[in-house]
């Protein structure tokens, strides 16, 4: 049985650190500052914009995301593998070592095929 | 605890947005420096507007709408050299002198809350009427329903990856901290890169008038070491500004002091910023790469630094007898780029100072076209123009950061461009 | 009802802690601004500079875009000052002191890394804003790639530890520091720290080249309270390497909490000459030497020092 004790406590802490910043935050917002439209324009330089800035993105580094996929799946793996690696001894390093060699083997496909360069 | 938290408030650094006007740039840069000030790249972060130098009528409502995305309380300062009504209600400190105990004292006022903050300048009208359309008064159909305070939202484009993804059109300036004040560029942004570049506007006012030495060695010889010197500053203070931009703003304050006051005694003290610069990895790991069709464009524009950094001897001062006769011949960089071109006016800064130290009275024999530190500068051809010229090619296609670094790079001076081009069209008007 | 009372202790530690923490680094930095800028030190305008600042936040009201998200624009500094809390929390003493600690103490910190995607993302887009949009967007391709040599610096430090506890991990350290066993863990886990605390060198959603990027659009509280959500951060950040790698309390002569404390602070002070010695990295220069010299480096370190191990 896991002892949920200290999982509470530290997102007890999480939590009201949160709604502290959160209250101020809202608290300040109350008292709005910009009332015309033109106190409200986005900054670029002076001129309005033409449109909203907000927009279907153009994200070019989504192959490097795709790559960064593969390593977060193994590093879900790695977590267990780090508390039993001194029991398992050499087992656990072989063949975590494998595992690894053909993900890096990815990275430097990804490197060759210019994932991480989008400019 | 009101007064004490209006006690400490008012002791804290008046943080300024400045716009500089023409002829205001290094006076405004020099602000850095002040006591008690911090200039600010967001007119949010600033408690006062700082409205420097001439401005033209076409600028007036971009200063407007600077002046209202201050937030309350705020204050303004205009530091002109005669008093007008662009911002009502702003202090007035004469051009020449020094503004920042106004603004330090605008700032206490604010905070102590003598002072009343200043309503918007201009008009509270939507851009174009939008309320009311639609079920929840937000106009229409798209996206996040329709067009919300008149402004549509940003549209399709086909791009070069085959994606179809929608462009951004960014209007960047006319006071924008990323760019020369009073030049404004029309960007189209798919993603993080930009895929079309137009300059909508350049120049501050028509009546630009520049005191600057390279101005004045066009009509008359000029003393080597005074040209050799300001040489030196101007490319001190530019990078100053330059290693602002890559975050690096100690450094920063240090080449700007140098540049204040730096004279022919000092090249050991630019010799070691230059090593410090280079110490903090900047060239290798902040500066985009040099591109072989871009750095053949600036090889052929007589941009000064940046044209020699490509290994082009290109400079006026070797077709002059007085600077032949003290042993001058230009540095060179190797590859262009923007690194080189950092590195060159560095050495160029210290070259420049040994220079001066050797010049003793001598003067300038040419005049006509001279160099200037940003490029061959004569009557009705200022470097600046030529490169405004070929920005657009230069910065297309290239990621936000690193277009903001090759445009800091060209060192674009409206007030000379100005100057020059003014000085001619006034000929032309005799 | 002994957990709600220790839940109070904790955030009033975990509060304290940031704030001296976020002093610090305040003082830190401006000294070694004014190391590298060559300018006299202050030290008494220094000291209170922090104090003067918060309370002109307090005094400025905060604007508005046309259009923003709401309710992004108040959470993402509210995440973020919470996950530097919630690691923060787990942050051991001195021996049986530590205000939380969870037997997956190391995957709760992952965790909070990860979010704080989340928060900096949300920062830059609620706006509605063009500048701060870039930075959200530029914060992506920072944090997918340093999240990895990050994990991996810190996943050497629980081999010897054989468990997740951060507790775990300071007492293996009795024998020997991690910072001497992985050589390679600490200069990869403060090189990436830099780029979740926002920070300096790897400072990218905000930088001077967006200006300011996620945050050019904050005026008064609004702002500040982001500042100190990245200051606390960095805090959490610093203090939890200093566990990790520098053998937390463990220390001849002083008190733990002092040990904590000292250490910290040396980590804190790497940090801020970090941002005024060295260059911000372009986006994509930063990208490809994450992927292709620290993941393998940190890999590298992970199965070196876990063959001494065996």
């Amino acid at each position: 049985m896991v002892d949920l004790g200290p999982l509470a406590i530290a997102s007890a802490v999480m939590v009201a650190a949160l709604l502290a910043v959160l209250g101020s935050w809202l608290r300040a917002a109350r008292r709005p500052s910009s009332r015309t439209a033109p106190e409200r324009v986005p900054f670029t330089g002076g001129q309005p914009p033409s449109v909203h800035a907000w927009s279907r993105y153009h994200v070019r580094y989504y192959p490097m995301a795709l790559l960064f996929l593969a390593f977060d799946m193994e590093m879900v793996f790695m977590y267990p593998w780090a508390v039993v690696f001194v029991g398992e001894g050499l087992v656990a390093m072989v063949e975590m070592g494998m595992f690894i060699g053909i993900l890096l083997l990815g990275v430097l496909y990804a490197w060759r095929e210019r994932a991480f360069r989008w400019t | 605890m009101t007064s004490l938290i209006a006690r400490l408030a008012a002791g804290s650094d008046a943080r300024v947005f400045a716009i500089a006007g023409a002829g205001s740039r290094a006076a405004v840069q020099d602000l850095r420096l002040a006591d008690g000030v911090e200039l600010v790249d967001s007119p949010r972060a600033a408690d006062v507007l700082l409205v420097a130098g001439a401005l033209d009528p076409r600028h007036h409502d971009a200063v407007r709408r600077v002046h209202d995305a201050l937030p309350h309380p705020r204050a303004s300062v205009r530091w002109a050299g005669s008093r007008d009504v662009l911002v009502p209600g702003a202090a007035h400190v004469a051009l020449g002198t020094d503004p920042s105990s106004a603004i330090r004292a605008a700032h206490q006022a604010l905070m102590h809350g003598t002072m009343p903050t200043e309503p918007p300048l201009l008009p509270d009208e939507d851009p174009a009427p939008w309320r009311g359309v639609g079920p929840y008064g937000q106009g229409g159909s798209g996206m996040t329903g329709g067009t919300p305070y008149g402004r549509p939202m940003a549209e399709l484009a086909p791009d070069r990856d085959g994606l179809r993804l929608d462009l951004l059109p960014t209007r960047l300036g006319p006071f924008s901290s990323l760019l020369p004040h009073g030049l404004e560029l029309d960007l189209r942004v798919s993603g993080d890169i930009l895929v079309g570049v137009e300059v909508a506007a350049t120049g501050l006012a028509a009546s630009a008038t520049s005191a600057s030495l390279f101005i004045r060695a066009l009509t008359e010889p000029v003393s080597i070491a005074e040209l050799e010197i300001g040489r030196a500053r101007d490319h001190l203070r530019w990078t100053a500004d330059a290693l602002r931009l890559q975050g690096l703003r100690a450094l920063s304050l240090r080449a700007l002091r140098l540049g204040l006051h730096a004279a022919p005694g000092d090249h050991r003290a630019v010799e070691r910023l230059a090593a410090d610069i280079a110490r903090t990895g900047i060239y290798r790991w902040s500066l985009p790469a040099a591109d072989g069709a871009r750095t053949e464009l600036l090889a052929g524009a007589r941009l000064g630094p940046s044209t020699r950094a490509s290994g082009v001897g290109e400079d006026e001062r070797q077709a002059d007898p007085a600077y032949r006769s003290l042993g001058f011949a230009p540095l060179l960089g190797a590859g262009g780029g923007a690194a080189a071109a950092w590195r060159l006016r560095l050495a160029e800064a210290v070259r420049s100072l040994e220079l001066a130290g050797r010049g003793g009275d001598t003067r300038s024999a040419v005049t006509g076209a001279v160099e200037s530190p940003r490029g061959r500068l004569a009557l009705g051809d200022a470097p600046s123009g030529r490169a405004l010229g070929l920005l657009p090619t230069l910065i297309e296609g290239m990621e936000w950061g690193d277009a903001m670094a090759t445009i800091a790079a060209l060192d674009i001076d409206l007030d000379e461009l100005g100057a020059v081009t003014a000085g001619t069209s006034a000929e032309a008007a005799a | 009802m002994s957990v709600a009372l220790d839940a109070a202790l904790g955030v009033a530690a975990v509060g304290g802690m940031l704030a001296v923490g976020s002093l610090a680094l305040a003082f830190a930095d401006e000294a070694a601004a004014a190391a590298v800028a060559g300018a006299p030190l202050r030290p008494r305008r220094l000291l209170v500079a922090p104090f003067r600042r918060a309370a002109s936040a307090l005094l400025t009201a905060t604007t508005t875009t046309e259009r923003p998200d709401g309710g992004g624009r108040a959470l993402a500094p509210a995440l973020l000052a919470g996950l530097a809390a919630l690691a923060m929390s787990m942050l051991p003493l001195a021996p049986g002191v530590v205000p939380a600690d969870p037997s997956t103490g190391f995957v709760v910190f992952s965790a909070a890394v990860a979010f704080v995607m989340i928060a900096v993302f949300l920062h830059g887009w609620s706006p509605n804003s063009t500048l701060p949009l870039h930075g959200a967007y530029r914060f992506g391709a920072v944090a997918l790639s340093f999240q990895i040599p990050f994990l991996l610096a810190m996943l050497a430090t629980a081999l010897p530890a054989q468990s997740l506890s951060l507790v775990r991990i300071v007492e293996a350290q009795a024998p020997l520091w991690n910072v001497i066993r992985e050589p390679l863990g600490l200069p990869i886990y403060l090189i990436v720290g830099l780029a979740v605390g926002l920070w300096g060198p790897l400072n990218l959603p905000d930088a001077d080249d967006l200006a300011g990027g996620t945050s050019a659009e904050d005026s008064g509280l609004a702002r500040w309270l982001w500042e100190a959500a990245r200051t606390s951060m960095l805090v959490a950040v610093a203090a939890l390497g200093s566990a990790a790698f520098l053998g937390g309390y463990l220390g001849p002569l002083l008190p733990g909490p002092v040990w904590v404390a000292l250490k910290t602070a040396l980590l804190l002070a790497v940090m801020a000459v970090a941002r005024h010695a060295l260059a911000r990295a372009r986006i994509e220069r930063f990208v490809e030497v994450a992927w292709v010299l620290l993941v393998p480096l940190a890999l590298l370190n992970v199965f070196v020092s876990g063959a001494f191990l065996l």
